[in-house]
C-alpha cells in the first residue's frame, strides 16, 4: 500500500437562484501510475450556459492532461473548441488544472496550469508559499483580450495543502462587507487561520470552510458561484478490519501478532472472533446493550481495538450501506452507524479473513442473508473502491 | 428479605442466536417483570459457543442464567426461568 495519500475534496455553493453551476470540478486518480489530476473551470456568466461551458472545458482540460499533447496546445484547443455567448459574443471559460504525481514519499509534484482563475496557493504547514509562473502568451486568433496561460511545477512535502478556487471566493462580500471583495489575500489568511487552528484539517473540512465564509461575506445571497477545492499531501489513515477465526487454532497467535503490528485504527468483526482477540490479549469484553437495532446486533468495547462488532450481519449490511451510498447520519445510533464511520474516516483498509467454516452458520433456518464471508469482503471492497476511492487490500488466515 | 446477590444473565448476541430469536430477547426491559428484572445483572455475550457444538441438542437462541446455559429460548420462557432462579 502507499505511504502518501493525496486527500483531494471540493466546496460549491451556487449562485444564489441558481439551479446548476458555472464552476466544474472534475477529479480522476490513476493508482498505477500514482497521478491524481484534478481540474476546476469556470464558465462564463452562470446557469446553464456558464455550466456548458465549464464542462466542457475542464472535461477537455482533464482529457488533454493525461495525453502527451503539450498544454499550450491543449488551452488553444480548449478556447478554440467553447461556443461563442450570444451576448457578449465570445466563447471564454477559466479553468485550473493540477496534475500531481506522486512516485514516493519524497517525490511529490504538481504540474499546476492556470488561467484566468484566481491564482491557487500553496500551504506548507501554517506559512503560504509562493512561486514564479511560468507565463505563456497564447496569440489566439480572434482573441478579444491578451491571453495568458501560466504554468508552474511544484514539490510538494507530505503535509503541503493547495488550494484553489474560483472568483466567486476571491470577490465575495465585494460591494457589500468589503469594497474590492475578499481578495486572493483574504483567503491565504482564512485558510491560514484555519490550518493553525487544526493543523490536519481534511481537504472536505477546509474547503467547505472556505466556502461558508465567502457565502457569509455575500451575506448568504451568492453573487457568482463559489467553488473551493484543497489538495492535501499526508500519511493515510489507516484501518485494520478482522473477520472470522483463522483456519486452524495455530494461526491464532499470528492473528494476534498481525493486529498488535498494525499502525492505524482496528476493527473486530464476528463474535467468535473477538473472543479469540479477547483471549489473545488477555482483555475484558464487554457488550455494549444500549447500541443495537433489530436487524444489527450490539457492538461490543475492548481495550485496544476500536470497534467489536458483530461478523456477518453487520458486515452484509455495512455492504449494503457502502454500495447504496447512504448518508450517515440516516442511519440507526447502532454498530453499522459506526463501521461506516470509520469506513468513510479512513484512506486505507486492511482486511484480514478467517476462513474457519463457521458450524452454526450451516443450519438450514439461518436466514439467507448470511452468506459467505468472503463473498461479502469482496462487496465491501468493490464498494470502497469504487464509491469512496478507497484503497483496499486482504488477506487470508 | 434479606439483601441477595443479582442473578447473573448473560444474552447471547452472537449471529445465530441473534437472527432465531436473540434480538427478541434483547428487549426485555419491555417484557420482563421490574421485580425480577431489578434482581438481574443482565449483560450479552458475543458468543457464548453453544451453537457449533454438536452434543447438545438445544437450538438457538442461548442464554446463560446463573451458570446454567438453556437453548431455544423465547420471552415466554424468559420470563419464566428468570422468575424461578430469582425466587430461589
Amino acid at each position: 500500500m502507499n505511504d502518501i495519500f493525496i486527500d483531494v475534496d471540493y466546496a460549491q455553493i451556487y449562485k444564489s437562484g441558481q439551479k446548476i453551476g458555472g464552476d466544474v470540478f472534475l477529479l480522476s486518480r490513476n493508482p498505477d501510475n500514482n497521478q491524481v489530476v484534478c481540474t476546476l473551470s469556470d464558465g462564463l456568466g452562470s446557469g446553464v450556459k456558464a455550466n456548458v461551458l465549464a464542462s466542457l472545458t475542464a472535461h477537455m482540460a482533464h482529457k488533454l492532461s493525461f495525453s502527451e499533447l503539450d498544454l499550450t496546445h491543449s488551452a488553444k484547443i480548449i478556447m478554440n473548441t467553447l461556443p461563442v455567448c450570444k451576448e457578449r459574443k465570445i466563447s471564454y471559460s477559466t479553468f485550473t488544472i493540477a496534475d500531481i504525481r506522486h512516485p514516493s514519499l519524497e517525490d511529490i509534484h504538481i504540474n499546476l496550469v492556470e488561467y484566468d482563475n484566481p491564482s491557487a496557493l500553496l500551504f506548507r504547514g501554517c506559512s503560504s508559499l509562493s512561486w514564479n509562473r511560468e507565463k505563456i502568451d497564447l496569440q489566439r486568433d480572434g482573441a478579444f483580450k491578451k491571453e495568458e496561460l501560466s504554468r508552474s511545477y511544484l514539490k510538494m512535502e507530505v503535509g503541503d495543502r493547495l488550494i484553489i478556487f474560483s472568483d466567486g471566493v476571491t470577490q465575495a462580500g465585494m460591494g457589500k462587507s468589503l469594497p474590492l471583495g475578499w481578495r486572493v489575500e483574504g483567503v491565504r489568511q482564512f485558510a491560514q487561520q484555519q490550518i493553525e487552528r487544526n493543523p490536519s484539517i481534511s481537504s472536505h473540512d477546509l474547503s467547505q470552510a472556505i466556502v461558508r465564509k465567502a457565502n457569509t461575506l455575500d451575506r448568504l445571497v451568492s453573487k457568482d458561484d463559489i467553488t473551493c477545492m484543497v489538495v492535501y499531501a499526508r500519511k493515510p489513515r489507516r484501518t485494520l478490519v478482522v473477520t472470522g477465526p483463522p483456519f486452524t487454532k495455530e494461526k491464532d497467535a499470528l492473528l494476534g501478532e498481525k493486529i498488535s503490528a498494525f499502525e492505524g485504527r482496528k476493527i473486530v468483526s464476528g463474535g467468535t472472533t473477538a473472543l479469540i482477540v479477547s483471549r489473545l490479549f488477555n482483555k475484558k469484553l464487554k457488550v455494549d446493550m444500549s447500541c443495537w437495532s433489530p436487524d444489527v446486533p450490539p457492538c461490543s468495547t475492548m481495550d485496544g481495538i476500536d470497534l467489536v462488532t458483530e461478523g456477518m450481519l453487520t458486515l452484509s449490511k455495512v455492504a449494503l450501506i457502502l454500495e447504496e451510498k447512504k448518508q450517515v447520519r440516516t442511519l440507526h445510533d447502532d454498530a453499522v452507524k459506526k463501521f461506516v464511520e470509520v469506513m468513510q474516516d479512513s484512506d486505507q483498509v486492511h482486511f484480514i479473513v478467517g476462513t474457519k467454516i463457521n458450524e452454526a452458520h450451516q443450519d438450514p433456518n439461518i436466514p439467507v442473508e448470511i452468506g459467505i464471508r468472503r463473498t461479502i469482503i469482496g462487496r465491501l471492497r468493490k464498494a470502497l473502491e469504487d464509491n469512496y476511492l478507497k484503497e483496499t487490500s486482504q488477506e487470508y488466515l | 428479605m434479606g439483601k441477595r446477590e443479582k442473578v447473573l444473565v448473560k444474552i447471547c448476541v452472537g449471529t445465530a442466536c441473534f437472527v432465531q430469536g436473540g434480538a427478541d430477547l434483547l428487549l426485555y426491559n419491555d417484557f420482563l417483570d421490574p421485580v425480577v428484572l431489578a434482581n438481574c445483572e443482565i449483560e450479552g455475550s458475543s458468543c457464548l459457543g453453544m451453537c457449533k457444538m454438536s452434543s447438545t441438542k438445544a437450538r438457538p437462541p442461548f442464554v446463560q442464567i446463573g451458570t446454567e446455559v438453556y437453548g431455544d429460548m423465547t420471552q415466554e420462557r424468559f420470563c419464566k426461568l428468570l422468575a424461578e432462579a430469582v425466587n430461589a
